[in-house]
């Protein structure tokens, strides 16, 4: 005999089951195993349900890689754009319909080398975006070349002798144009994702979190796992994320403190 | 009443208020009941110094084209002036500034470069302008009232639209103007009273209310607020710039926004990114801006997603000519970008239709989910006409989206193959029908699926969409057609009120020639071009393009050659041009 | 030759015929006219016939615009000279424009004239030099019928046969300036006023007027030393003078025309005067002399023009003249005394 208490669970399963209130979509990522996107992934879809967010007022727009395929690995609306073009798509989700939480993705060919020059202005204006910034410092989809982010020296079939130009700071750049909230993350503590997603998406303004990850199939040297677990650490535990100034002292001294860096004071 | 056709021009440096004297032409010619048809010209982008021009034609009848010759030159600034000179008509009147600030050499003397028989009209704009008013920034009005006197127009036109122009700005600036305006009126009368004409004799019918005076630029601004827009977004560029500057005045008022974006892109995908999320926005753009904006165009026809994209052509390639008027982008409109990416093109011919297919574009944007480009040029925007003009009703402009049924709910296939193909749509916020658009080829689900008999189903499950809206799409429009033409006349866009006077004064010379005006580009109505076609013993396209762009969309619908005529001048097609070319054409039939 | 850029100013027939003459003379040359009248080049004797209605307006013009595009000369009309700076060489303008000249032909003909003693009455007064005066003369007509002539210079009994003709009554004051500059002998006086009774014309016997009064719009009273008259309009014919009022303190010599020696060349380099503004030197009657007159203009304009352009022609006009005038014959030219 059922108890009522019994055919709340049983109907709680099915809920579950069906996925319909799951931010994962039936479609599997279809990202290398072992690539740090499964990650962000995780700490996304942990952030959207302890929200509770109803999944339909969520909508995640994209531009073009291996991370702009993220909408279809999530059960939000979604607007898989083109390359470069999350931004200014996102911006028009938003202002069209300002009950609607927006989630902007991307990698770091799309963001900060053919969209870098949306970045300043979403930020500018202060959009209530939350832009998801994958720097896996390569371009995966179109099989590794180098990107703005990637460090002197990198090694890639279009870059046989070692590139030459120097790397972009993801984090720095977003201080610099003013954006009212600004995290720097690591694919590989979804947790930490979690949490500083949970901080931006209150911020009733545009929100940037760079996230360290990595390719495991375009890059054996740099970012690699084991180089990612090891550089990154903490910010300290007496830092105040209110203090542009020291935010900026911050990230010029450190590449690889993770939390929230920056929160402009409401 | 003696049939009146009238071009006036005004010519000064901006600053002058060159563009204000001509648009109180315009007014006042309109509050006197005559047809008017203004156009405006200045080098935008060193609008701070540069020559401004006011061109109106005013007439008894319906006026279509722009003159060719004026007949009266009010020169608010000599050296600007002397460039107007060639387009004078024989015993044209010249109105200048008789008393300078500082003595001209002749090499920067308007007069020094007239033909002999023009009358010329000095009068000492400045100096009666501080005498009426204490300043002499009132000489644009005392020119006018010159040109009042002379011509025999009732000052009272000129006073009150002067009155309505300085209302706003209060009672003592208003009688300043007004008496400025008089001042140069008495002047001429007694200076040169053996010398006034009468141009212009009073209409007895007076004005008619239903007459609007408004420029292609203000038509579309109007049309996008009365179709309820909320959100522009849009980058500088001339000559769309000012249909922004129009919306961010009067959107926030009407509970819309405007947003300067950083680039065209920006702003198209943001208007891609606003209609997804159901709300009506639209960008404008000339030719180098529509480049920009052509990948994310055909992400909308791909994702399926609403856009209004208003092109404003100017002369091209690249940056081009920025200031004059050229319909050289009908290609880009209608092929341009990455794919077989059909889309919708329309485009206006004259400023009331600048109005409605802007409301249009929004609804056939939403119905068939798909970018609509509504193709004007210079001269469209910035010409002002007065026709009868009726707002559209809410009614009118009501939302065409299709969206889902219930029925769907969790099973919400977003691109479902239908016999239109229209797909219903779903927005965000609709719960059970979340999908993901997207750019990349997908199945009626909405999975990216790059399978051969996928792609050759969604193609043509696109384009039998794309056909269907034919539907909606106005047909083209016969003048003086009859079973058998000696010439077919097609034309499209600003040139075609240089085609209908054309084709009028070839068949007042006695000849058989038709019109046919196309003003949905594609699709687009074939069998009704091919009936056109197939009547008429030649076809001739006037178009302001080098290439013939819209010759090339249609000259396979029949066997006969097209015959066309370009004009790359980077001003309005002469109807007289065409009509010589009718005339030649019909030598040949002949 | 150097000489590259000319300006005429004027467009009656002295300067015409110099415009066309310097033409031919030089094809390369730029040559601008200016006229202060917004009309083109007309025939001024038929004048009269157009107020008598026997001509269209059309008819009074002689050159075309195209001529002048033809002959590739700059005509502009309803331009004044007020200035020229000699030293700068320079026209200027009315307007404020300022046109260098390297040759200048003087042809500005004569205004009529009107004697100081009825300069007050200037306003009232009408006279009959261009097709405006004809056309402000045709518009009074048809508001009155009666007109009064003073003076009675040669142009005056044209009119008269004019206004004759449209059924006006005329009465005329011949008055000591009559012929100006012909002067007034008993024998002219009593040919002229013989023929001017015969044809109808009340012939007014005064010494001087007194008084004008404008009664109305259209009727004005005249006083006399020996009657009072009303009449609806009032023609002043004093014959022509000079109009080069506005080259005065230009350094140009000037006494009542511009002083020209035999060549028509002024005190400056290839500055010339043609026309009935012209005072020429005659080296045996040591003295100036002025001609009034069409045939006389054409002669010197082109004479003025073969010397700009580098001739040395002197001036050989006829010896005389000879107008009738109410069959009186009166010699026109080679006035030393006016
Ligand atoms: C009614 C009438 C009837 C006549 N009948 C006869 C006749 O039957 N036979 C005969 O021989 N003569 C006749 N004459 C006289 C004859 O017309 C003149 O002698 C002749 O026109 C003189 O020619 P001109 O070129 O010297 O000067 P005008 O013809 O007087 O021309 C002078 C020109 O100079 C221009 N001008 C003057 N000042 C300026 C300035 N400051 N700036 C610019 N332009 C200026 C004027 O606009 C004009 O174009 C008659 C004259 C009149 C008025
Ligand atoms: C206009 C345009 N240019 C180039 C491409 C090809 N392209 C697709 S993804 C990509 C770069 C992807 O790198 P990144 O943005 O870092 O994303 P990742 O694949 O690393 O997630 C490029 C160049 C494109 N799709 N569109
Ligand atoms: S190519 Fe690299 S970035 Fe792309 S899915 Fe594979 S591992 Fe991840
Ligand atoms: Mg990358």
């Amino acid at each position: 005999m059922k108890t009522p208490a019994r055919i709340l669970a049983d109907q709680v399963n099915r809920i579950q089951k069906s996925g319909r209130f799951s931010p994962r979509s039936a479609s599997l990522p279809t990202w290398c195993p072992g690539c740090g996107y499964f990650g962000i992934h995780q700490g996304l879809n942990d952030c959207i349900s302890r929200l509770g967010l109803p999944l339909a007022e969520i909508v995640t727009v994209s531009g073009i890689g291996c991370a702009g395929r993220y909408p279809f690995f999530s059960n939000t609306y979604g607007l898989h754009t083109v390359h470069g073009r999350a931004l200014p798509a996102a911006t028009g989700v938003k202002l069209a319909n300002p009950n609607l939480t927006v989630f902007a993705v991307g990698g770091d060919g799309d963001g900060l080398a053919i969209g870098g020059g949306h970045l300043p202005h979403i930020a500018r204006r202060n959009i209530d975006v939350n832009y998801l910034l994958f720097d896996n410092s390569i371009y995966g989809l179109t099989k590794g070349q180098p990107s703005p982010s990637s460090p002197i020296g990198t090694k890639t079939k279009a870059s046989p002798y070692g590139t030459v130009d120097k790397p972009l700071n993801a984090t720095l750049m977003a201080l610099s144009y003013g954006a009212s909230f600004v995290a720097r993350l690591f694919a590989g503590d979804p947790k930490g994702i979690t949490e500083a997603l949970i901080e931006g998406v209150r911020n009733p303004g545009f929100s940037f979190f760079h996230i360290y990850t990595t390719c495991v199939t375009f890059d054996k040297n740099f970012k690699t796992w084991t180089h990612l677990k090891e550089w990154t650490h903490a910010l300290s535990q007496d830092y105040n994320p209110n203090d542009l100034r020291r935010a900026f002292n911050e990230v010029l001294n450190d590449d690889f403190s993770l939390g929230v860096i920056f929160k402009r004071d409401i | 009443m003696p049939e009146v056709d009238f071009t006036v021009e005004v010519c000064g440096m901006a600053g002058d208020g060159t563009i204000a004297a001509g648009g109180l032409i315009n007014e006042a010619m309109s509050l006197g009941g005559f047809s008017v048809l203004g156009f405006d010209s200045y080098p935008a982008e060193i609008r701070g110094f540069g020559r401004c021009v006011t061109n109106s034609r005013i007439g008894s009848n319906d006026i279509v084209a722009l003159g060719e010759k004026t007949h009266a030159l009010i020169s608010l600034n000599d050296e600007q002036s002397r460039s107007r000179a060639p387009f004078l008509a024989e015993h044209s009147l010249v109105f200048f500034d008789s008393n300078p600030p500082a003595y001209v050499s002749e090499d920067n003397s308007l007069l020094s470069v007239l033909p002999p028989g023009e009358e010329v009209f000095g009068m000492p704009f400045g100096e009666l302008a501080v005498g009426a008013s204490g300043s002499s920034r009132g000489r644009n009005l005392t020119a006018l009232g010159g040109f009042a006197a002379v011509t025999g127009t009732d000052p009272n036109l000129f006073r009150k639209v002067i009155r309505d122009k300085f209302k706003s700005k209060g009672e003592k600036v208003v009688n300043i103007n007004v008496k400025s305006f008089d001042a140069g009126y008495q002047y001429a009368l007694e200076k040169f009273s053996d010398r006034l004409k009468s141009v212009f004799p009073k209409i007895e019918t007076g004005h008619d209310p239903q007459k609007v005076t408004l420029s292609g630029n203000q038509a579309i601004g109007m049309a996008a607020i009365d179709a309820g827009l909320k959100l522009y977004f849009g980058y500088p560029i001339t000559p769309a710039t000012p249909i922004m500057e129009y919306l961010a005045k009067y959107l926030p008022e009407h509970g819309g926004r405007v947003v300067q974006m950083e680039d065209e892109i920006s702003s198209i995908g943001a208007v891609l990114g606003s209609f997804y999320a159901g709300a009506r926005s639209m960008t404008a753009t000339s030719g180098p801006g529509f480049a920009l904006m052509t990948e994310l165009i055909t992400h909308g026809v791909m994702a399926e997603i609403p856009a209004v994209i208003l092109d404003a052509q100017r002369g091209g390639p690249a940056t081009g000519l920025p200031t004059k008027t050229e319909q050289s982008d009908l290609h880009a409109a209608v092929f341009g970008g990455p794919g077989d990416s059909a889309r919708i093109v329309i485009a206006p011919t004259n400023v009331e239709e600048c109005y409605h297919f802007v409301i249009r574009s929004f609804q056939l944007a939403e119905k068939y989910q798909t970018p609509v480009i509504v193709l004007t040029d210079f001269f469209l925007d910035n010409r002002v006409e007065n026709r009868p003009f009726i707002r559209a009703s809410e009614g009118q402009a009501a939302s065409w989206n299709v969206f889902p049924d219930d029925a769907f709910k969790d099973r919400y296939q977003r691109y479902a193959d239908t016999p239109s193909g229209i797909s219903p749509r779903a927005l965000p916020g609709m719960q059970g029908f979340n999908f993901t658009a997207t750019g990349l080829e997908h199945t009626e689900k909405g999975s990216p699926d790059y399978s051969s008999e996928n792609h050759a189903k969604m193609s043509e499950k696109r384009h039998r969409k794309i056909r269907y809206a034919l539907k909606d799409l106005e047909k083209p429009a016969e003048f003086f057609v009859s079973d058998n033409l000696d010439v077919g006349v097609i034309g499209w866009g600003s040139t075609f009120g240089s085609v209908l006077e054309a084709v009028e004064k070839s068949r007042k010379n006695g000849f058989k020639v038709g019109a046919l005006k196309i003003t949905s580009l594609f699709p687009y109505h074939s069998e009704t071009i091919k009936a056109f076609m197939a009547k008429s013993r030649r076809v001739l396209v006037p178009e302001l393009n080098y290439e013939g762009q819209l010759a090339n969309l249609i000259a396979h619908l029949d066997s006969k050659p097209v015959e066309r005529l370009n004009f790359v001048t980077g001003a309005p097609i002469p109807p007289s041009a065409i009509q010589n070319r009718i005339e030649e054409l019909l030598e040949v039939v002949a | 030759m150097s000489v590259k850029r000319f300006v005429i100013i004027g467009n009656g027939p002295a300067a015409n015929h110099a415009a066309e003459a310097l033409r031919e003379k030089s094809s390369e040359s730029k040559i601008t006219m200016f006229s202060k009248d917004p009309f083109r080049s007309y025939r001024a004797h038929l004048l009269p016939d157009f107020i008598a209605g026997l001509i269209e307006e059309e008819d009074l013009y002689n050159r075309p615009y195209a001529h002048y595009n033809e002959m590739d000369i700059t005509l502009r009309l309803g331009q004044r000279v007020v200035n020229v700076d000699f030293s700068k060489r320079n026209v200027i303008l009315d307007h404020k424009e300022v046109v260098p000249f390297d040759g200048l032909i003087i042809a500005t003909g004569g205004k009529p004239r009107i004697p100081e003693l009825f300069q007050l009455f200037g306003d009232i007064m009408m006279t009959l030099k261009t097709p405006s005066d004809a056309r402000l003369w045709i518009q009074k007509l048809s508001y009155v019928d009666s007109v009064l002539i003073i003076g009675g210079d040669l142009t005056s009994l044209s009119l008269t046969k004019a206004l004759l003709k449209l059924g006006k009554r005329v009465k005329f004051i011949l008055n000591e300036d009559a012929f100006w500059p012909v002067p007034l002998n008993e024998e002219i006086y009593r040919a002229v006023t013989g023929r001017l009774e015969q044809r109808g014309i009340e012939i007014v016997h005064c010494r001087r007027i007194r008084r004008i009064t404008q009664l109305e719009e259209n009727l004005l009273e005249v006083e006399t030393d020996s009657e009072l008259i009303e009449v609806g309009a009032l023609g002043a014919f004093f014959g022509l003078v000079p109009d080069v009022g506005f080259l005065a303190r230009t350094g140009l010599d000037i006494d009542r025309g511009v002083l020209v020696n035999e060549f028509l060349k002024t005190r400056f380099s290839n500055v010339y005067a043609a026309g009935d503004c012209a005072q020429v030197y005659h080296p045996v009657l040591r003295d100036y002399w002025i001609s009034i007159g069409h045939e006389n203009a054409i002669a010197l304009g082109r004479i003025a023009a073969s010397n700009l352009a580098g001739s040395h022609l002197e001036v050989q006009v006829e010896p005389e003249n000879i107008l009738e005038v109410g069959g009186v014959k009166v010699n026109t030219s080679w006035w030393t005394e006016f």
